[in-house]
C-alpha cells in the first residue's frame, strides 16, 4: 500500500482524503512508526495507536467487525445500508443504524517469532526493526482485542517456545503482555510449528490465532501447522514483517550478504540481482498468499515503514476475521 | 602480415588487462552485510547463477576487447589485401635500375626507358597518403610526391655507375625502417647477374624485370697501357674483350687523333697492339669496337704518358738500388745520366735515402734546407710497422725509419706513409725515403714490387708525376697531395690535395699541379656491366628473401599489394563501438531483468 506522508506526520492511505486525517491532534496509528516509538515507552504509545485507531473506526463507515448488537446512531452519510434499522424508519421516520459488539467470548493467540532475523532493520536510521515494529504492533493488537473483551494470549518463540502467557480479557492481562513484549529479546533460529501446535492448549475451542513472523522458516512445516489450525476451527491471521530493505535489494556495490541466524551467506552484487530478487520476492509472497487463502488463512504482508493503524484496519477486517 | 602505423601505441595493449585486473580485485573481500533474507538471495542466485555467470564472462570478454580493439585501432594496423583495389597509407621505394646495363636497347628502345614506363606506371598507383622515395644508380634516396617523382623518372638517363642492387635493396630497406607506415620496396632492374648481391629486405620486395632475354654484348673489359711513361717510339697496348657473345669483333685503338691500328678480338681472348711513336706529353688512348646494342662498354680510355726514358744516376753504394738501376738500363727503361741522382742528393732531381750513419744526417738535412726541400730527417724508429697500402709502393713491412718532418705548412708532397705518418715525401725536385731501400729497414726491395716502383719512382715521381689511377663513374679516387684541380677536356675541379675525387662520367681526368700536369685518373664502366645475362628467378629469391617477381608490365599492378594493405582501423573502431553497445546493453539489460 502506498502512503503519503502529511505536514501533520501522518499518512494518507489510498481511498482516504486528507480531511480523515485529525488536523489538531495528530492521530499516532496514522504517524510513521519510527516518529510513534519515539514519542513514548510501550504502553503510552500502545494506548496512542489504539485510540487513534478506534477513533477512526467509529468515524469510518466500514466499522461492523463486531458481530453482538450495541447501540444506535444516526446515520451518517456512507454507512453500509444494511446496518439501516428499518423499524424505526417506519415509526420515526428517521434514519438511524445499528452497532455492534464483539462477542466477549473470542479468545485470541498471537504466536510471535522472536528469532534472530526478526531483530534486523536495513536502515536503523529511519526504520525500526521488524522485532521492534512487531511488539508495538502486537501490544496494539491485544489491546484491542481486550477492550473488545476477547481473551488474548501470546506465544513467543525463536528455535523452540521462548514464552507463553494463556489468554484473558482483563485489561491488567494486556499490562502483563506488554510486560512480556517488552522483556523480549532476539533469539536465534527460527522454529514456528512447536509454537503453533502450542496454540492448541491455548485455544480449547474456536478462537483466533495471530501469527506475526517475518516467515524466514520452514514453509512446508509452518502452513502444516496453520493449516492444522484452520482445521480445528480458529481463525488465523498471518502477519508477514518484512523490512522494506527485505523487498527492495540494496547495498554496496558488492558484499558478503550473511545469514544472521544460519550464518549462510551469498556473495553477488546487489545491482546484477535487484530485479531478480525483487521477482523473487514478490513469488515467495504469491506463493504464501495463495497457500493462505487455499485454506481460509488471512494473509498480510506488512512492511515495517507502514503506520500501525493501516495494519491494524486491515487485519481487523480481513475476510477471515469478519467471517 | 600485419603491419602497424603506429606500433607503439601497441603499448597501450597492456590496458587491456585492466577490465581483468578489474573484475580479480573485485572480487577480493566483499564487505560482509548482514541479511535475513539469504535464502530469498540463494534462491535468486540459484535460477539465474549459469546465466549471471555467462554474462559476466561476456561482460569481461567485451570490456577487454572494447579496450584492445582501441588500442589496436590507435596503433594503425593493417594487413595485406590481394585483389583488393586501393591501399592503405603506405611507404614505397622504388628502385630504378639505371646502370650501365640499361642502356641496351631492347624491342627498339632503350631497357631504361622500358623501366622508367614501368616506374611511372608504380608511382600512377601512388596516393597523397603515401611516403615515395626514389633510388637510382646514384644511390641517393631521393623523397618527393608522385609528381615531384614523375619528374624526376623523366629526367633520369644511363648512370655511368654501376648498381649492387643488395646494396640499394639494403638502403631502400634503411629508409623504411624510420617510417611507420607498412613499407615496400619496388625494383625495377634488367637483373644483370653480375649486379646481384645479397640483401635482407626488411619490407615486402617486388622485382619488376623484363622478361626477354637480354642481347649478346662484347665490351672491352680491360685496356692496358703496360709500363709508362712511353718512349718517343711508341708503346703496346693489350685489350681484353668481356661479354657474351662468341663472334669475332672488330678492334680500333688510337691515341689522340692519331690513325687507329685494327685488329679482330674475341670474348675472354687478349688482344695486343703496337702503337707508334707519338710526341713527348699526356695522350688519350682510345680503343673501341663496332657499335652493338649495349653501347656503353664499346669504348674504353686510357691515359698515356709519353716521355724519354730518364737519365739516372746511381752508384754502388746501395746495392738494391744499384741492381735494380743495372735491370732497368739493361731493358732501356733509364739510360745513364744525370737528370736524376739516386742514393745522395744530386744538384738535379734526386731520390735521397737516409744516411747509414746517423752522423751523416745533419749534414744532409741542412742540404735539404739549402735546397728548399721542405722536409727532413727526424728521429730514428726501430718499431716493426707496416706501410699503407698506395699506388707507388703497397704494403710492406718496415723495420727501420727516419721520421720525416716537413719544415713547410701542410702534407704538400706525400708519396706514401707508414701509420699515416710520412715515409717518402717529394719536395721540390727532391724525393726522401724514410728507409734505406735495403732489407735491413724495409722489405721493399726484395718484394715482388720493388722493380716497377724503381721504374715509376725514377721515370715519373723523381720527373714531378705523381699518378695513373684507374677508376669506374662515381668511385671516389684519391688524389696526391700536390694536385690543385682536375681537368678533363673543358671541364674544370678545383680540388684539395690528398682528397677524394668522385669522377662523374667515362673519361679521363687531368691531375694538375698548378700548370703542370703530375697524373691522370683513367675513368671506364665495370667490366661487370658488359655481362648482360641475367639471373634467375631463383637465384634472385635466394639472395632476397620473400622477393615477388614479375615481369616489367605487371609491376605497377602488384605494386602496392604487399602494401596493398587493408586499414583496420575502421572496421577495428566498428567493432570496439558493437562491443560497446553490447556491453551497455547487456549491463543495463541484465539490471533491469536478469
Amino acid at each position: 500500500m502506498r502512503l503519503t506522508w502529511t505536514v501533520a506526520y501522518g499518512y494518507v492511505a489510498p481511498g482516504m482524503n486528507r480531511s480523515d486525517v485529525p488536523s489538531g491532534r495528530s492521530r499516532l496509528d496514522l504517524l510513521d512508526p519510527l516518529e510513534v516509538s519515539k514519542l513514548g515507552g510501550l504502553e503510552l504509545v500502545t494506548e496512542g495507536v489504539v485510540e487513534g485507531f478506534l477513533s477512526g473506526l467509529h468515524r469510518s463507515p466500514r466499522r461492523g467487525f463486531s458481530v453482538e448488537f450495541a447501540e444506535h446512531r444516526m446515520y451518517q452519510p456512507g454507512d453500509e445500508l444494511r446496518y439501516v434499522d428499518w423499524k424505526i424508519l417506519g415509526r420515526n421516520d428517521r434514519l438511524y443504524v445499528k452497532q455492534f459488539e464483539e462477542e466477549t467470548n473470542l479468545r485470541a493467540v498471537i504466536v510471535f517469532d522472536t528469532s534472530r532475523s526478526m531483530a534486523w532493520t536495513g536502515s536503523p536510521a529511519t526504520v525500526l526493526p521488524k522485532l521492534a515494529y512487531a511488539q508495538r504492533l502486537i501490544a496494539a493488537l491485544a489491546l484491542v482485542l481486550i477492550r473488545q473483551r476477547d481473551a488474548t494470549g501470546l506465544i513467543t518463540f525463536d528455535d523452540d517456545v521462548r514464552s507463553v502467557t494463556p489468554p484473558r480479557a482483563r485489561l491488567s492481562h494486556w499490562h502483563q503482555l506488554l510486560g512480556t513484549l517488552a522483556r523480549l529479546e532476539a533469539g536465534q533460529g527460527t522454529a514456528a510449528e512447536p509454537a503453533l501446535r502450542r496454540v492448541v492448549g491455548q485455544l480449547r475451542r474456536r478462537g483466533l490465532v495471530v501469527f506475526v513472523s517475518d516467515l524466514l522458516l520452514d514453509r512446508v512445516l509452518a502452513l502444516k501447522a496453520l493449516r492444522f489450525l484452520r482445521h480445528r476451527g480458529h481463525q488465523v491471521l498471518v502477519l508477514h514483517i518484512m523490512d522494506p530493505a527485505e523487498v527492495s535489494l540494496g547495498g554496496p556495490n558488492e558484499a558478503r550478504f550473511e545469514d544472521p541466524e544460519s550464518r549462510s551467506a551469498v556473495v553477488l552484487r546487489p545491482r546484477d540481482w535487484a530485479g531478480a530478487y525483487r521477482d523473487t520476492v514478490r513469488n515467495v509472497v504469491s506463493e504464501w498468499r495463495l497457500a493462505c487463502r487455499r485454506h481460509g488463512i488471512a494473509y498480510h504482508r506488512v512492511t515495517t515503514d507502514t503506520p500501525y493503524g493501516i495494519v491494524l484496519r486491515e487485519a481487523l477486517t480481513s475476510p477471515s476475521r469478519s467471517a | 602480415m600485419i603491419g602497424f602505423l603506429h606500433p607503439w601505441m601497441l603499448a597501450g595493449l597492456v590496458a587491456a588487462a585492466i577490465p581483468i585486473l578489474l573484475h580479480l580485485l573485485a572480487r577480493r573481500e566483499p564487505p560482509t552485510v548482514v541479511f535475513p533474507a539469504v535464502r530469498y538471495l540463494v534462491t535468486t542466485t540459484q535460477e539465474h547463477q549459469r546465466r549471471l555467470k555467462l554474462r559476466n564472462w561476456l561482460l569481461l570478454l567485451l570490456r577487454t576487447m572494447l579496450v584492445a580493439t582501441l588500442v589496436m585501432a590507435a596503433a594503425g594496423p593493417t594487413v595485406p589485401l590481394t585483389g583488393v583495389p586501393g591501399h592503405s597509407p603506405s611507404a614505397l621505394v622504388l628502385i630504378i635500375d639505371n646502370s650501365p646495363s640499361s642502356g641496351t636497347v631492347t624491342g627498339g628502345s632503350p631497357q631504361l626507358a622500358q623501366l622508367v614506363a614501368a616506374g611511372r606506371e608504380v608511382l600512377a598507383r601512388s596516393t597523397p597518403e603515401d611516403a615515395l622515395w626514389l633510388i637510382a644508380a646514384d644511390g641517393v634516396p631521393r623523397r618527393g610526391d608522385r609528381v615531384a617523382l614523375t619528374a624526376l623518372l623523366r629526367d633520369l638517363t644511363v648512370s655511368p655507375r654501376r648498381l649492387e642492387l643488395g646494396t640499394a635493396i639494403t638502403l631502400a630497406g634503411e629508409v623504411l625502417e624510420s617510417e611507420p607506415r607498412p613499407g615496400e620496396i619496388v625494383l625495377l632492374t634488367d637483373l644483370q647477374a653480375s649486379a646481384l648481391s645479397p640483401a635482407d629486405p626488411v619490407a615486402p620486395l617486388l622485382v619488376g624485370r623484363p622478361d626477354k632475354a637480354p642481347p649478346p654484348n662484347t665490351g672491352i673489359g680491360r685496356l692496358e697501357t703496360g709500363t709508362q711513361p712511353w718512349s718517343s717510339d711508341g708503346g703496346r697496348i693489350s685489350v681484353v674483350l668481356v661479354g657474351d657473345s662468341g663472334a669475332s669483333v672488330p678492334l680500333a685503338a688510337r691515341l689522340g687523333e692519331r690513325p687507329a691500328r685494327q685488329a679482330l678480338a674475341r670474348v675472354g681472348g687478349t688482344v695486343a697492339l703496337s702503337l707508334p711513336g707519338v710526341p713527348a706529353g699526356w695522350w688519350t688512348l682510345t680503343a673501341g669496337l663496332d657499335p652493338d646494342e649495349f653501347r656503353l662498354d664499346d669504348q674504353r680510355v686510357a691515359a698515356v704518358r709519353v716521355a724519354p726514358v730518364a737519365r739516372v744516376s746511381w752508384d754502388s753504394t746501395s746495392r738494391f738500388v744499384a741492381a735494380a738501376c743495372d735491370v732497368l738500363a739493361a731493358n732501356g727503361r733509364i739510360v745513364r745520366g744525370n737528370e736524376v741522382t739516386v742514393g745522395r742528393l744530386g744538384p738535379r732531381a734526386s731520390v735521397v735515402q737516409p744516411p747509414e750513419d746517423p752522423a751523416e744526417l745533419g749534414a744532409l738535412n741542412r742540404a735539404l734546407a739549402a735546397r728548399g726541400a721542405g722536409w727532413s730527417y727526424g728521429n730514428l724508429s726501430t718499431e716493426v710497422t707496416f706501410s699503407d697500402s698506395g699506388a707507388v709502393v703497397g704494403r710492406q713491412r718496415v723495420t727501420r725509419r727516419y721520421s720525416l718532418q716537413s719544415t713547410s705548412s701542410g702534407r704538400t708532397g706525400l708519396l706514401a706513409s707508414v701509420n699515416g705518418t710520412p715515409w717518402i715525401v717529394r719536395g721540390g725536385n727532391v724525393i726522401l725515403l724514410g728507409s734505406r731501400l735495403d732489407p735491413a729497414w724495409t722489405d721493399l726491395p726484395i718484394s715482388a714490387g720493388f722493380m716497377p716502383f724503381v721504374d715509376v719512382l725514377l721515370n715519373r715521381l723523381a720527373r714531378g708525376e705523381a699518378a695513373l689511377e684507374q677508376g669506374a663513374p662515381g668511385d671516389p679516387v684519391p688524389l696526391p697531395d700536390m694536385v690543385t684541380d682536375v681537368r678533363r677536356g673543358d671541364r674544370e675541379w678545383r680540388v684539395e690535395g690528398g682528397g677524394l675525387f668522385q669522377p662523374p662520367e667515362v673519361g679521363v681526368y687531368y691531375l694538375r699541379s698548378g700548370r703542370d700536369t703530375i697524373g691522370a685518373i683513367s675513368v671506364n664502366p665495370d667490366p661487370r656491366e658488359s655481362r648482360l645475362a641475367r639471373a634467375s628467378d631463383t637465384q634472385a629469391r635466394q639472395l632476397w628473401k620473400g622477393a615477388r617477381m614479375v615481369a616489367l608490365q605487371d609491376a605497377a599492378d602488384a605494386s602496392f599489394s604487399s602494401a596493398s594493405r587493408g586499414d583496420l582501423r575502421s572496421p577495428l573502431l566498428w567493432l570496439a563501438l558493437i562491443a560497446g553497445l553490447a556491453e551497455i546493453g547487456l549491463a543495463s539489460g541484465w539490471r533491469r531483468r536478469p
